[in-house]
């Protein structure tokens, strides 16, 4: 679905979305278009990625856009704010937005990387969105090298269902890097059970190290909140909020 | 150079259906190098289009390229008369070789059998790597000599994207991050401030096509 309808889905039950535009399928003319749009349904904060290559995904034979990337994306979306468009036509109207972006920890080269987070800061991003953290030595280190840029960062937190997801997701999801000690544990979890009880066995894994990577990410400094993403298999969300609750109150 | 492949032999047929008397095109330029044009491909291509009931009355081979247009004029001016039997023209060539043809001997419908690729080099036998995509406003002086338009999977100019990783591009392992490479480049050169920045918006003004230039006027004093 349209990020744009389903954050405005989410407005109207009352809670408070995050629409993610990317470069990939819209040239600046759409983007421009599309902020005009969500500033008009109430929408207010907005993220920014270059978009997974569509060799990748479901369609292929689509042809990229690329007009813009990310950063550039961040610096259409702040000149708007400025009350002009691209074209120098000042706007009826000033739009306000919170503008946010993602990078990657574990992807190379990570000094370019980490200068990238800052390029996103100058270009208008307040707010950060992390792809899936497992190793949080690594994540550290890249926190290491944004300190003092003054940006939110929300660590992503990515629930395994199980071992063969993890292998999958290591393997074939660009930018995610799972060790092999994280894979291995999930196959344990489920060791000498039968098929139902191993898959339950490795859900409950997969959500205790979900937990025990959120409370590590959260000391690291820098941090501000973690982002819980779930495809496919949304139970496990609420799963994780209660498990992760009863921690904080116990 | 304009890497080239030749199209598989059964959309090579389809394309020539309902013509018999064949005249083949290839030149010394690019078509030779990607073995797609050059003389034994020509043969071949003759050896193949007469095992499947065409007969093949001759074969055009320029010297140098079908793009250079004297060369060019004046080898189908030789050739005049097998040209003129014939049906139908196929060009072991690049797109640009077609329509040049198509343009000169317009009697006649010329086929390509090969697609034109991309701008590269050959590394090695066999092979070749794209390198340019000729977007009109060159910026390798501030990359390293490497383009990130051409051989960025994404072509972004505030690379890398997410997905680079041991050096490698997203998109398949066996393509080199681009940006992973200009920041090496740049690294040994000195001048990682050339990336630091942030590079504005393209203006894709150029890149549009269909493309004229007048060299008029356009000479360094």
């Amino acid at each position: 679905m349209s990020s744009i309808a389903a954050s405005h889905l989410i407005c109207d039950v009352g809670a408070e979305p995050i629409l993610q535009l990317s470069t990939r399928d819209r040239n600046r003319i759409l983007l421009e278009s599309e902020l005009y749009g969500a500033h008009a349904l109430g929408i207010r904060n907005v993220l920014f990625v270059t978009g997974d290559h569509t060799l990748l995904g479901t369609h292929p034979h689509a042809k990229m856009v690329y007009d813009l990337d990310s950063i550039q994306a961040l610096q259409l979306a702040s000149e708007l704010m400025h009350g002009r468009d691209l074209a120098g036509k000042e706007l009826d109207g000033t739009p306000s937005f919170y503008l946010g972006s993602t990078f990657n920890p574990y992807a190379d080269p990570m000094e370019l990387h980490a200068w990238r987070v800052e390029k996103k800061r100058d270009a208008g991003a307040q707010f950060f969105q992390t792809q899936a953290v497992y190793d949080v030595g690594r994540f550290r280190d890249f926190m290491a090298q944004i300190r003092g840029l003054g940006v939110y960062v929300l660590a992503g937190i990515y629930v395994l269902r199980g071992p063969k997801t993890a292998r999958f997701m290591d393997e074939r999801v660009p930018g995610i890097y799972i060790p092999e000690e994280i894979i291995e544990r999930l196959e344990k979890a489920g060791e000498g059970l039968s098929g139902k009880e191993a898959r339950a066995r490795r859900r409950e894994e997969g959500i205790a190290i979900a937990l025990e990577t959120t409370r590590e990410v959260m000391r690291v400094p820098g941090v501000h909140g973690i982002d819980l993403m779930g495809t496919g298999w949304e139970p496990h969300i609420t799963r994780f909020i209660e498990s992760a609750s009863g921690q904080q109150e116990g | 150079m304009i890497a080239l492949r030749l199209k598989a032999p059964e959309k090579i047929l389809e394309a020539l259906e309902g013509h018999e008397k064949i005249v083949l095109f290839g030149d010394s330029g690019c078509a030779q190098l990607c073995d797609v044009g050059g003389l034994l491909q020509l043969e071949d291509m003759e050896d193949f289009l007469t095992r499947n009931g065409k007969t093949v009355l001759g074969a055009v081979f320029v010297e140098g390229g079908i793009c250079n247009g004297p060369v060019f004029r004046s080898t189908v001016q030789e050739q005049r008369a097998v040209i003129d039997s014939a049906d139908a023209l196929l060009v072991q060539a690049c797109g640009v070789a077609v329509q040049t043809i198509v343009e000169h001997i317009p009697e006649k419908e010329a086929f390509p059998a090969a697609d034109s690729m991309f701008l590269g080099v050959s590394r090695g036998r066999g092979t070749h790597s794209e390198l340019c995509a000729m977007c009109g406003d060159c910026i390798l002086h501030l990359t390293g000599g490497i383009c990130p338009l051409a051989r960025c999977a994404k072509g972004i100019l505030n690379g890398p994207c997410g997905g680079s990783m041991n050096g490698k591009c997203e998109r398949d392992e066996d393509t080199d991050c681009a940006w992973q490479l200009i920041y090496d480049r740049l690294r040994a050169l000195g001048k990682l401030d050339n990336i630091r920045k942030v590079w504005e918006m393209k203006d894709w003004r150029s890149s549009h096509g269909p493309r004229v230039i007048s060299h008029h006027g356009g000479a360094i004093a």
